[in-house]
């Protein structure tokens, strides 16, 4: 099973310095990502959850580096990406693709969908010749179901789902092993997502990627991943396998953002406001466990000692609850909190 | 539309009838709110609910007469009470508006002042529309601040909105809609921009609110989990129009037009994992696009040959229960045989 990890992160770390003044010092840090240990194997789908400010995003970014970690190790393919030269870390992180939320501004407004999809041939001199990058780029468009006829047309000419299956087409140009969804269907109207979602099902199954889909949207995470990583300022706090995790959440949190979620049964009104107030500041995290002040569970300890990960046979969970259940603390770079 | 006039008005916070809105595409002016009609009670909540472009927002903007121009409301009726909004002089609109009608809207950033503190722009609104002291509408302020759990209300009325997170700035407008205690509030897609526990707790604040206010909430969303979870009765519309209306769970349970059935089966959370979500295939079409029929048409597995000529009927399938759709009346009435002509050719190649 280890052979076929594709994606795998250790104890990743990336903080934003906070600067104030004339001279713009580094007056602090946000701690967008502290201590984040993940892996993705081939072809399966791995969530990666949460609400805003919770770092999923910035997992997303500084695996490909284009945020920079600042320790922690990223290893693709057997390869370690941090400390890579700019040149290598080109050729290693080809296979390993991004499509964003809104596709508007992640596609150029003064480029052609057919120059678009050949960028990336062209800067990884993929396809000998103009006429074969053409061929691939009108591959591409029938792959995500576009007439061919848009190859000449500009992005503004597309609908909002139009435009998320040219950004898909693009990822796809380079042959990915790994494409990162960050949010690539949270700004689609429903009957559209549905259409978008299917697309990458297919793609998964005909062609073998494996997807990071980081997102805040837990009912698309049910449908889609395999696995699910749930993050709160930072940290992972709970992992386990998509259906256990639904019907038994273990982490306060994560029990309190699936009651959180409305329901869609007609017979069934749920919601329910478990977790109260708002999330801390990133830059100034709570001591102890960074969730007690939202915790209804939260012990004295809990804003005194950091809990470290739980290991429960194959989930994970950060608290201090599962303490005693079968847990043997698994966190090898374990901070004082 | 013929049966609102049956409905008891005086048992409704508030009855649109007939509202058409337009805005200009091309030459022409199209209606953007086309024959809109509904009513909601004292302490209902009805759900507005479409996806972008449907018109639910501008729904709700042309009943309180603040339609972007140049679009501009071309007929109906609008009536909270005894009063006639859409004949209403400027002076009493700005009066009626966040008096009688207040509205929520997505982004609350936009909706307040950044450089004037939040508790200022609620006393504000108060000493605007009543009676009242300075001291009075401030002391006020704090208890609707409490109200809505805002914590530490008596600090946080000195904030300015900037230093409020979007949770904290959606209660601040909460509890500004509130201030002066209005029969009808129009909340647009108030949670959308909200993290899903901020989003429990301001829905579970807007239903204790109204619990003890009897307010009529019209709720505009695009989250049929959000309408399941409030609604009382859900209006869907599709094109400006309303397609299908009727009791929560009717409507979510039994959807009976070919577009609320095609919206819940394409709902990822009502899949099973593995398997193909149901897709509603093409795009919305835009509002230069839409035809003289059904607007769903084009998208539509259900279509009959005179779907795109025809307006779709009104039918009852059961008491309360409005659909809008040929397929579900049986054979076309009052039409020319002669002008039914398939439809299906005139569409995109096949």
């Amino acid at each position: 099973m280890i052979d076929q990890r594709l994606l795998e992160l250790t104890e990743l770390v990336t903080w934003f310095p906070i600067r104030r003044g004339v001279f713009q010092r580094v007056v602090g840090y946000v701690r967008a990502v502290d201590g984040v240990s993940l892996d993705v194997a081939a072809g399966e789908t791995v969530a990666l959850v949460g609400e805003s400010g919770c770092g999923k995003t910035t997992v997303g970014r500084s695996l490909l580096r284009l945020v920079e970690p600042r320790a922690g190790s990223v290893r693709f393919a057997g390869e370690e990406l941090l400390g890579l030269p700019p040149r290598e870390l080109r050729r290693a992180r080809r296979p390993m693709q991004m499509v964003f939320q809104d596709p508007m501004t992640a596609l150029d407004p003064r480029m052609r969908v057919r120059d678009i999809l050949t960028e990336g041939l062209d800067a990884y001199r993929i396809g000998v010749n103009a006429a074969e990058r053409t061929a691939r780029a009108r591959d591409l468009l029938e792959r995500v179901r576009l007439p061919t006829e848009y190859l000449s047309r500009y992005p503004h000419e597309f609908s909002g789902g139009q435009r998320q299956r040219i950004g898909i087409a693009r990822a796809l140009s380079v042959e990915p092993r790994l494409i990162v969804l960050d949010e690539a269907v949270s700004a689609l109207d429903v009957s559209i997502q549905a259409q978008i979602l299917n697309l990458l099902a297919e793609l998964q199954a005909e062609l073998g990627i494996a997807y990071l889909f980081v997102t805040h949207d837990l009912s698309v995470v049910r449908y889609l991943a395999r696995r699910v990583a749930v993050m709160y300022l930072g940290e992972l706090v709970e992992q386990a396998e998509t259906e256990p995790l639904f019907a038994e959440p273990l982490h306060p949190y994560t029990r309190g953002l699936l009651a959180a979620v409305p329901s869609l049964d007609p017979d069934v009104r749920r919601i329910e406001a478990r977790v109260l107030g708002d999330v801390p500041s990133p830059a100034n995290p709570p001591l102890g466990c960074r969730f007690h002040t939202r915790c209804p569970e939260a012990m004295a300890r809990c804003s005194r000692e950091a809990p470290p990960l739980y290991r429960l046979g194959r989930r994970a969970v950060r608290c201090f609850l599962h303490e005693t259940e079968h847990g043997s603390p698994n966190c090898p770079g374990r901070r004082a909190g | 539309m013929a049966a609102a006039k049956n409905d008891s008005a005086g048992s409704e916070s508030v009855r649109v009838r007939d509202l058409v809105t337009t805005f200009p595409y091309g030459s022409r002016r199209v209606a953007v709110v086309d024959q809109v009609s509904f009513g909601v009670a004292p302490g209902e909540v009805l759900a507005l609910v479409g996806e972008s472009g449907c018109g639910k927002s501008m729904t709700a903007l042309s009943m309180l007469r603040l339609v972007p121009k140049p679009g501009r409301v071309e007929g109906g009726s609008v009536r909270l009470g005894e009063t006639e909004v859409l004949e209403l002089d400027v002076p009493a609109m700005r009066r009626l508006r966040g008096h009688q009608m207040a509205m929520i809207f997505q982004e609350p950033m936009s909706s307040l002042n950044p450089v004037q503190a939040v508790g200022a722009q609620v006393v504000e609104a108060i000493l605007l529309h009543e009676d009242t002291t300075v001291r009075a509408a401030r002391k006020r302020t704090v208890e609707l601040f409490a109200a809505v759990g805002i914590p530490d209300p008596r600090t946080r009325i000195d904030a300015y909105p900037h230093q409020l997170s979007g949770g904290l700035k959606q209660r601040v407008m909460i509890a500004m809609a509130l201030a002066l205690r209005p029969t009808v509030l129009l909340a647009d897609e108030p949670t959308t921009a909200l993290d899903v526990t901020i989003q429990a707790q301001i829905l579970r604040l807007m239903r204790e609110l109204q619990r003890d206010t009897g307010t009529a909430i019209l709720l505009i969303t695009h989250d049929l989990g959000v309408v399941n979870e409030m609604a009382d009765r859900v209006a869907v519309m599709y094109g400006g129009k309303i397609v299908e209306m009727g009791n929560r769970r009717a409507v979510l349970g039994e959807p009976s037009h070919p577009y609320t059935r095609g919206l819940l089966a394409a709902m990822p959370g009502r899949a099973r994992r593995g398997e193909p979500l149901h897709e509603i295939t093409g795009v919305v079409p835009q509002p230069a696009e839409w035809q003289r029929g059904c607007r769903f048409a084009s998208r539509c597995p259900e279509r009959l040959p005179h779907c795109t000529d025809q307006p779709a009927p009104r039918s009852e399938p059961s008491p309360a229960r409005e659909v809008f759709c040929h397929a579900r009346v049986g054979a076309p009435r009052d039409i020319d045989p002669g002008s039914s002509r398939p439809v299906v050719a005139a569409e995109e190649g096949e």
